[in-house]
């Protein structure tokens, strides 16, 4: 369990300015089983009109318009968060959670993926033999505390850590998960997209999670597999189950179901986008947050 | 009655004219460029007994009514998928279900408020269901207007034959649309005339009194759909029946390049702010593949035994079906589950050696891409040909022999309304099965009699 303090900002900068701007935002956490938002300061600039709605992801959103011509537009969210207090969630039946199995345009395999995905070969029989044995035996699993669909998909993510290398900017929003698996290199979003392609090719639910991670950077995105009637959440880029050290903020199918921030405007524009994210522990013991900052 | 029948087929050429002076057009995109084109109309109309029509009537309502069903158990429940009716593969990979529409229910819980459901009759006189069509169905002015122009022109056919007036397809329209609204406008969104139904939007305004509007005059605010006129007065909006489709509607919630959608609309639909007719998302109801369980739908949801009957229909993803497809390749129509408009139908027995074992091959590899069907033996219906000479010189109208559909409207207010009418389409050229409006075939008005 840890308390966290987290900061999320993105700034957009228009030039020349724009107009009619109407835009969804994707970057609040919302309180769950394993985290807890205790505290939480949103401020969108500038709006005239903001609401709030759930997608049908159960993604917390905020969206709105502004009219005016405007050369900036951000949204900065603060909060604190008590992370680690449960270790999976809970999840709806498995018949609901079907949608999760099938690939979509950015997961779908290719040659690349495909005989990736067969030096898992031994593991994958390994596992629908030890998958068919769970279900024949109902609800008893033969084997107290293994889950064999965790075991089979921990060791593919093992697999991938070793096999991929993390790069920056030799990939982009776009990039589907066998254009990063043709490079070998990516980030968060590319381990993330693989990991889904591969469990989507054995059947097993699974989906994208857009969040934040303790330090200083970029938001993260990380990788939700079910299993017997839970969501366990994998960091392929740092190849460990989370645990305490990861705000969720959103999760989807794939990176298109999370997009934190999207709009559309009137205006013939060159736009930058800037995202920065600081996540850091309290101490728990004393929990409320400094009320006064010495000025040195 | 052959009197007046001649009457009504000597005005033929008039209807003709006056429907493209009206501007009955079809337009079509043919390689990349489009073309409008007159949609043929042909004086002589299908009839349907009253007894027959009542019966397809009782067919037509309880399969809506079952697909209804089916769309709000997939977007919330999925019992249908629990109890293995569907399999869940057929769901997840149609691009007509819709992921957004996850747990979103449109007011009074209606999905497919206007349905087109195409049929064919057998020679064995048998109705058979074609097509169900549950996304943004046109097809219902063609016949309203052709009916009222045939009065015009030949008002003693109309005196002498007792049939169902279809001119009140506007009244159950608007019934239908208010039944839904959610308080405010109601209007008609369409992507403007180079849509192949722009006609048919314009009318169904006219007719219902409804407000034709194009994305560029509604706008979401404080989470409501407005309507600005030509002055910028803003009129909140309560039930839109759009003509665009589903990827079409909202740039935020679906395509992000569509600029004829109304950003944010679907977040105010969500929140129960707004009405759209057809609810979003229908079109995993539609698929040709999952067509073949729309009759387990009627047994799953309703308890009853369907009334009308599906033409029988193999998945080659079976592996019995995909036997019994390669063994009776020759007898069966092959149709790819994502066209539409009579595009990617094949016939096995039309296809040389080279093209049936390249189809053979996608098929094995694809197996959930294809839909076989056998070829119904359709009961002909009379069109006028090009008049010919007599022996005496006068020109004598020529009857032939043609393949028809029928297009039955069904509108789902606050109980499901069969239009005493429909839209029978036929294929002009003699050796074609293929109807649709966008490969060129004409339209003939429906009779339904009234004793």
């Amino acid at each position: 369990m840890k308390e966290l303090l987290f900061e999320y900002d993105m700034n957009l900068v228009f030039s020349p300015p724009v107009e009619e701007h109407r835009f969804t935002l994707k970057c609040i956490p919302r309180t769950d089983e394993r985290q807890f938002i205790k505290q939480l300061d949103v401020e969108v600039y500038p709006k005239e009109f903001l609401s709030t709605d759930e997608d049908s992801f159960g993604n917390y959103s905020i969206y709105g318009y502004t009219k005016g011509k405007h050369d900036r537009f951000f949204a900065r969210v603060r909060g604190q968060a008590r992370t680690g207090l449960a270790p999976c969630l809970t999840a709806r039946a498995e018949h609901q959670v079907g949608l999760f199995r099938y690939q979509t345009d950015c997961t779908r395999p290719g040659p690349n993926i495909l005989s990736f995905a067969d030096t898992f070969a031994d593991a994958a029989t390994e596992y629908h033999d030890l998958s068919a044995a769970v279900i024949h035996s109902a609800d008893t699993n033969p084997i107290p505390g293994y889950d064999p669909t965790l075991s089979f998909v921990l060791t593919m993510m093992r697999g991938l850590y070793r096999e991929f290398s993390y790069v920056q900017g030799v990939t982009n929003v776009q990039t589907t998960a066998e254009e990063a698996m043709a490079l070998g290199r990516g980030v968060c979003q590319d381990y993330s997209h693989i990991l889904l392609s591969l469990c989507r090719l054995h059947k097993i639910p699974c989906r994208y999670v857009v969040g934040m991670l303790i330090g200083e950077g970029l938001s993260h995105a990380w990788v939700e597999i079910y299993s017997r009637g839970h969501w366990y959440a994998l960091d392929p880029t740092n190849n460990l189950i989370v645990d305490d050290a990861h705000i969720k903020i959103s999760s989807g199918r794939d990176y298109h179901d999370c997009i934190v921030s999207q709009g559309v405007f009137v205006g013939c524009t060159t736009q930058t986008q800037t995202v920065a994210v600081r996540v850091r522990e309290i101490d728990i013991c004393c929990p409320a947050a400094p009320k006064h900052v010495s000025h040195v | 009655m052959q009197g007046t029948d001649m009457d009504l087929y000597r005005h033929t050429d008039t209807v003709n004219e006056l429907l493209a002076r009206y501007g009955v057009k079809f337009g079509i995109y043919k390689n990349n460029e489009f073309k409008e084109q007159l949609f043929p109309f042909d004086a002589i109309p299908r009839v349907i007994e009253k007894d027959e029509f009542a019966y397809l009537e009782k067919g037509l309502k309880q399969r809506v009514m079952a697909l209804n069903l089916f769309i709000r158990d997939i977007y919330s429940e999925k019992k249908i998928i629990r109890d293995k009716i569907v399999p869940e593969e057929f769901i997840y990979a149609s691009s007509g279900y819709l992921a957004q529409c996850e747990g979103v229910t449109p007011p009074k819980g209606v999905y497919a408020h206007i349905a087109g459901i195409d049929l064919v009759q057998g020679r064995d006189r048998e109705w058979y269901i074609l097509e169900d069509n549950l996304r943004v169905p046109s097809g219902a002015s063609y016949p309203m207007i052709a009916r009222e122009l045939c009065r015009r022109s030949s008002p003693l056919a109309f005196r002498q034959t007792h049939i169902e007036d279809n001119r009140n397809y506007a009244d159950l329209l608007r019934k239908t649309m208010d039944y839904v609204n959610t308080g405010g406008l109601t209007v008609i969104l369409t992507p403007g005339r180079y849509n192949s139904a722009c006609f048919e939007h314009s009318y169904l305004a006219e007719k219902t009194g409804a407000h034709l509007v194009t994305g560029s005059e509604l706008l979401v605010e404080d989470d409501h759909l407005y309507f600005i006129d030509y002055s910028g007065r803003k009129e909140p909006v309560g039930a839109v029946y759009r003509r665009i489709s589903d990827e079409y509607l909202d740039p935020m919630n679906f395509y992000e390049g569509s600029l004829i959608g109304i950003p944010h609309l679907y977040d105010i639909f969500r929140k129960g702010n707004v009405a759209l007719l057809n609810a979003p998302g229908n079109g995993v109801a539609d698929d040709k593949g999952i067509y073949y369980f729309v009759p387990k739908m009627i047994t799953y949801y309703l308890g009853e035994e369907p009334i009308l009957h599906n033409a029988p229909t193999y998945l080659p993803l079976y592996k019995e079906d995909m036997d019994y497809v390669l063994e009776h390749f020759d007898d069966l129509v092959l149709k790819d589950v994502a066209e539409a408009g009579g595009y990617g139908v094949v016939f096995g027995n039309k296809m040389t050696r080279q093209q049936k074992e390249a189809f053979i091959a996608l098929l094995k590899k694809e197996p959930r891409r294809f839909i076989a069907q056998e070829v119904i033996d359709f009961l002909d219906i009379d069109i006028m040909d090009r008049p010919q000479s007599g022996e005496d010189g006068t020109q004598v109208s020529n009857r032939v022999p043609r393949k028809a559909d029928l297009r039955a409207f069904v509108l789902m207010g606050e109980e499901p309304m069969v239009w005493k009418s429909g839209l029978t389409r036929f294929s002009r050229n003699p050796d074609s099965f293929i109807v649709n409006s966008s490969q060129g075939g004409g339209f003939k008005d429906t009779w339904v009699l009234s004793q």
